[in-house]
């Protein structure tokens, strides 16, 4: 189901030279063939099956909306897909809290699959707690599809199931479901959405991204050749190289410009 | 030649006038780049904050800046020629600045022109002042004192029974002082932080609509008390005009759950209405919008015009720097320190989820938003550079580059299609269309004769 809308002849010939090697690890395509999609569902389906394998923390797969907006040309298509995708309950957003504009995109079946994940660490702890749970995942994320929600509604979507005490809500938010609004002008009670044991990754993302700008100002002009760059590994950042190069071609921090040798990367900002 | 064929087509009937002239504007602004023949001489010694060219004739233009001056330069009648007559210098008529007895002290925010004639302006400044000037004698009529530093004033062009100013400053209320009386007419509270833009709405005299420090985007009905409606940024459309079905949809899934005070559906008239929340409901708070829970905190009963105060919705995630009203008065732009540039419909107050490619606007300034007047482009300073983007698709169609600073303000004048841009560089730019090698051969022989207006009389 792979669609790439800028193949390169002489890109195939060598890479079948390569041959059998690159065919085993086949789950490392070359980015700059797979850089840019037709379709947000068919880009989200295909990232989502790029989603690095991390060691120690079992993690569902999500995406950043910058990644889309760096494989699709038009962004305000994406907004729009996302937007109706949203509402048919294909996906959820959650807003994350590195940097200024960063969302994290995630199926809901996923998601649902990361808080079994929670749950099940939760019961060997604690057991006998899980039933609110259950009430978020059947009334909550069903109910409420925007990326916040508020004490009063929350409370009042957890109670058909049950009686909502003070102490399920701190469980939630606890396990990382449930972030409170800390920012000043917002209402303090006012939650955002969020996925559960996302924290070191998230630290690793924004770690990454600034060893990746590093790697690329230190460099005499500033750019790399994309397909150099791809083979490195960033010491400081569970997520690899492909995860992060999307994130930052789309966030505007880095350039690709065609050469005759091939894509090359380039860091766009001129100002530290 | 094609110009000479169009003129043909248009005489014979086979192109229509309005095309013609739709054809011949955009093709102007689509070659707009920094102007050989026409420069402003900038009289400020700080950053250029405001600009604005008057809405009656479209011949001057007011200047206002960060070291207190405002300053009036004609734009269409040069005051002397350099490079052997080629290019126009436009020097200031007059300059206000803090030597004026009754100048401001510090930074004018903001200048406008009365919109009737160009007899009054009035300059908005961080000494918590707001001046109205009479430009024949350049004294101050009335002064206005507010509670804050003043970030932005604005009159409405459309008006025909009042003459108020909307302040938007540093405190929560937006306060609109009226010129005939020298008076504060009324506040509008709602703002829970400083209120950096105000925009007077294209299509209604009634209506302001207001960006404050705490990402709310308001408007109110100045004859009603409180704002009739909080955009919010994740109620959106997808597409120029919501499609009737699916408005029809939204308003049932938002009453099949209980109402929450972030959640505001598409309602434009201020009807009560009562929302059933899980079969309770309070006897005692008929009118509130708000759920009412046994569970829930007590809520004072509110004045129906106060319970916008409640309504949380962001429009951005951080300020709103700048407002822009389209033309025809359908549709919206803001600007907001979290780099995002948003298209709102403000017949039904949804985003209509236009990305434009942004990456980064400056956060601690207002910046002023220029849109042409069929509302095809809407020009932004973005840091160093001015973009031009395309409102309906979000792609960058022009990028002007000149300014040695942040840019700060820009405006579009739609009778000559030059755009004007201020910055913290203290130049005032001018970029026009380029002009062809015919007309540029022209002026070089009546050089001279450009400086003798036979119409600039007065009795």
């Amino acid at each position: 189901m792979e669609k790439s809308s800028s193949s390169r002849g002489k890109k195939r010939e060598r890479d079948e030279e390569i041959g059998t090697a690159a065919e085993e690890i086949d789950q490392f395509p070359s980015l700059e063939e797979n850089l840019t999609f037709s379709d947000t569902l068919v880009a989200i389906r295909i990232m989502r099956a790029q989603f690095p394998h991390i060691d120690k923390i079992t993690m569902q797969p999500f995406i950043l909306r910058s990644q889309l907006y760096s494989s699709i040309t038009d962004r305000t298509q994406v907004d729009r897909e996302l937007e109706s995708l949203r509402r048919e309950k294909v996906l959820r957003i959650f807003k994350l809290n590195t940097g200024q504009d960063d969302h994290a995109i995630m199926f809901v079946d996923d998601y649902l699959k990361q808080i079994d994940l929670v749950m099940k660490r939760l019961e060997a702890k604690k057991p006998g707690s899980l039933v609110i749970f259950e009430w978020f995942k059947t009334h909550v994320i069903v109910a409420r599809l925007e990326p916040s929600i508020d004490h009063q509604e929350l409370c009042s979507l957890l109670s058909f199931g049950g009686e909502v005490k003070d102490e399920h809500v701190s469980l939630l938010i606890n396990t990382g479901l449930l972030v409170s609004k800390t920012r000043q002008l917002i209402d303090p009670n006012m939650y955002w959405f969020a996925i559960p044991n996302i924290g070191s990754i998230l630290k690793g993302l924004s770690q990454g991204r600034k060893e990746l700008l590093s790697l690329l100002s230190r460099r005499k002009y500033k750019e790399m050749m994309m397909v150099s760059l791809e083979k490195k590994r960033l010491r400081l950042s569970p997520l690899d190289m492909r995860f992060h190069l999307r994130d930052l071609i789309g966030s505007g921090h880095l350039k690709t410009v065609q050469s005759p040798t091939g894509l090359v990367v380039r860091s766009k900002r001129r100002k530290p | 030649m094609s110009m000479w064929k169009k003129i043909g087509d248009r005489e014979t009937g086979r192109l229509c006038t309005n095309r013609f002239a739709n054809y011949v504007r955009s093709s102007r602004v689509s070659s707009l780049s920094l102007s050989n023949y026409k420069d402003i001489v900038s009289a400020h010694r700080g950053s250029v904050n405001s600009l604005q060219v008057d809405l009656t004739e479209g011949r001057y233009l007011l200047s206002g800046a960060s070291d207190a001056s405002a300053a009036v330069y004609d734009i269409q009648q040069a005051t002397d020629f350099e490079g052997s007559g080629l290019v126009a210098k436009h020097r200031p008529l007059f300059v206000v600045d803090k030597r004026h007895e009754h100048g401001h002290k510090y930074a004018v925010s903001s200048a406008i022109w009365y919109p009737i004639d160009t007899g009054v302006f009035i300059t908005g400044s961080y000494d918590h002042f707001i001046n109205v000037w009479d430009t024949n004698t350049t004294q101050v009529a009335v002064n206005f004192k507010m509670p804050g530093k003043v970030y932005r004033t604005a009159m409405s062009s459309l008006s025909m029974s009042h003459m108020l100013i909307a302040a938007g400053t540093e405190d929560v209320q937006v306060r609109l002082c009226d010129i005939a009386s020298g008076a504060f007419a009324h506040t509008l509270s709602g703002h829970r932080d400083g209120v950096m833009t105000v925009e007077w709405s294209t299509s209604s005299e009634w209506v302001l609509m207001t960006g404050g420090c705490d990402g709310a985007i308001r408007f109110w009905d100045i004859r009603r008390a409180g704002c009739y409606r909080v955009l919010d940024q994740s109620q959106s459309q997808l597409g120029r005009r919501p499609p009737l079905l699916q408005r029809a949809t939204v308003n049932k899934a938002s009453t099949s759950k209980s109402s929450s005070a972030g959640q505001s559906s598409s309602m434009k008239t201020r009807t009560p209405q009562r929302k059933i929340a899980n079969g309770n409901v309070s006897k005692q708070f008929p009118i509130s919008r708000l759920p009412a829970q046994a569970k829930g905190s007590m809520r004072q009963r509110l004045h129906p015009g106060l319970l916008s105060s409640q309504d949380r919705a962001t429009a951005h995630y951080g300020a709103v720097t700048g407002l822009k009203v389209t033309e025809d008065g359908m549709y919206l732009l803001s600007a907001g320190s979290d780099s995002r540039l948003r298209l709102w419909d403000v017949e039904s107050g949804f985003n209509t989820l236009v990305n434009f490619e942004t990456v980064r606007l400056q956060t601690s300034k207002m910046i002023q938003l220029a849109t042409t007047q069929d509302s095809s482009l809407v020009f932004v300073p973005c840091m160093t550079a001015v973009k031009a983007f395309d409102v309906w698709s979000g792609k960058t169609s022009l990028i002007f580059r000149g300014h040695y600073e942040n840019v700060n303000c820009c405006w579009f004048s739609s009778q000559d299609q030059e755009l004007y841009t201020g910055g913290n560089d203290r130049q005032i730019l001018v970029w026009s269309p380029s002009k062809s090698f015919v007309e540029e051969g022209k002026d070089t022989r009546k050089g001279q004769v450009h400086s003798v207006d036979e119409d600039n009389w007065s009795d």
